[in-house]
């Protein structure tokens, strides 16, 4: 948890237990379309982070993207605010439109 | 029903000021006299850039009118990078049913008229759009896998740079490679940054370039012995381990079912590169080496060309250049033309009886394994 306490909407397969980052089709483990929505604590682990020099479209360099470990395994990709974290460094996560932001917490 | 790769046909690779239609007639029509132009029933052709960019959309009358060719059917398949890997499959498939004698298998990819900026928004229409939306692309996506791998097992980036020497040090040897000069590993390593820790090198180059097989009923030298495919989640965030990809085990493990071989038995092998170090995914995923070994087997001399398993004799994506869709293809040839003994100054040491082709899609979404051999 976030020294404010924000909170991240991830999804729950009711089939399967699957728990991930919400799709707009079905549980990408077991293919249930009932799937429902939960909060989870918004601080993650940063597993891998990289600095593209050519980003998508719409984009500009440089772009920092991490791959973060939410709990209950849950990834995602977010676009770093702030230097290059790097494996194992702690960020808080938000959802911004149709993407999501991380910024490196202060380590414990 | 057996079938097999009855003629190589392939045009030079790289920066080249043909289009479309006229490297893929290049590579036809070599592949097309290597038969003694015996007559086609069936066309199977595939591009992934020709949509809309090129206006080529009919791409199989435009071939089939250019090769004067009678064959009366034909079919046109798709999967990105992979397009080469299942248009082969589509045609041994289409031969095995019985109701075609020998078809013409043409991929062709022309990229180099393109702005950069087109070719990475283009090829990264095979990642799942949440991903790209993000900013990710096909070289940030594969950086984000090599950190992985070099973390899990404790590996230092420099195997990147020396997955790059190899491919080049190959592709040397091959007139149709796009790269025609090898590179040291400082070069590698000073090479720009394009998505740490993958550097220009690493990457695989933007490529004009086709390939054609001939595939007829019958036995010979490159005979399919045995056929796999494999998805894979495409959003990555719904994989557990991005250091190994299911879907190419998946494939590999029909493919050695099917021929009824396992890695033990494979003489020869070409895995899709398109990132240097994906080579050594590949080969711990196709069983050619230990999980995690992959550096050493390269390292110990294992995958050259007179070492214990020679891997990527071509050049690989990376050495040979990546017209994406005929890069699947090139890896079929280069296993059908080292089986057949016809590869002039790439042939690995020790003539092979047994070797695989790897194709990937994206970043292994889909991926294809084929394994060739002298049929009983």
């Amino acid at each position: 948890m976030t020294a404010n306490g924000e909170v991240l909407e991830l999804s729950h397969c009711e089939a399967c237990g699957a728990r991930f980052l919400p799709t707009d089709g079905a549980c990408p483990r077991c293919g249930s379309t009932h799937i429902q929505a939960y909060s989870s604590p918004a601080l993650g682990t940063v597993l891998a982070a990289t600095e593209l020099t050519s980003p998508a479209e719409g984009w500009h360099a440089p772009h920092r993207l991490a791959l973060v470990e939410m709990p209950e395994a849950v990834r995602l990709f977010a676009i770093v605010d702030g230097p290059l974290p790097t494996a194992g460094d702690l960020v808080a996560v938000r959802r911004e439109g149709e993407v999501y932001r991380a910024r490196t917490e202060p380590q414990p | 029903m057996s079938v097999h790769v009855a003629s190589v046909g392939m045009g030079r690779y790289g920066k080249r000021p043909e289009g479309l239609i006229d490297l893929a007639s290049e590579a036809a029509t070599a592949a097309l006299e290597g038969v003694g132009r015996r007559p086609i029933d069936l066309l199977v052709a595939g591009s992934m850039l020709a949509h809309g960019t090129h206006g080529h959309e009919a791409l199989l009358p435009r071939l089939a009118a250019r090769l004067g060719l009678e064959a009366g059917s034909g079919l046109r398949v798709d999967s990105a990078s992979g397009t080469g890997g299942m248009a082969f499959y589509a045609a041994v498939l289409a031969i095995e049913s019985g109701r075609f004698e020998r078809a013409l298998v043409v991929a062709a990819e022309k990229m180099t008229d393109r702005t950069t900026a087109a070719n990475t928004k283009d090829l990264a229409a095979s990642l799942h759009p949440s991903e790209v939306a993000a900013g990710a692309t096909m070289p940030g996506l594969a950086a984000i896998v090599t950190q992985r791998y070099l973390e899990r097992f404790g590996r230092a980036a420099s195997i990147c740079d020396l997955a790059t020497v190899h491919a080049r040090s190959m592709a040397v040897r091959n007139p149709y490679a796009h790269f025609q000069k090898a590179v040291t590993p400082e070069e590698v390593a000073r090479s720009r940054l394009v998505s740490n820790p993958l550097r220009l090198l690493h990457c695989s180059a933007i490529s004009d370039g086709a390939t054609a097989l001939v595939l007829e009923r019958g036995t010979g030298p490159a005979t399919v012995l045995g056929l796999g495919q494999g998805f894979e989640s495409i959003r990555l965030v719904d994989r557990d381990d991005l250091t190994t990809f299911a879907g190419t085990r998946i494939a590999a493990k029909r493919a050695y079912e099917n021929a009824k071989v396992g890695p033990a038995d494979i003489e020869v092998a070409e895995v899709h590169d398109a990132f240097s170090p994906f080579v050594y995914i590949h080969m711990e995923d196709l069983g050619l080496c230990e999980v995690g070994k992959g550096p050493d087997a390269l390292e110990k001399g294992e995958i050259r060309p007179d070492g214990r398993i020679p891997v990527n004799p071509s050049g690989g994506v990376i050495g040979r250049g990546h017209p994406v869709a005929a890069s699947g293809l090139a890896e079929v040839a280069e296993v059908a033309l080292q089986l057949r003994g016809e590869a002039g100054a790439h042939a690995v040491a020790r003539a092979p009886k047994v070797g695989l082709a790897h194709a990937m899609s994206g970043i292994a979404s889909h991926n294809f394994v084929s394994i060739l051999g002298r049929g009983s």
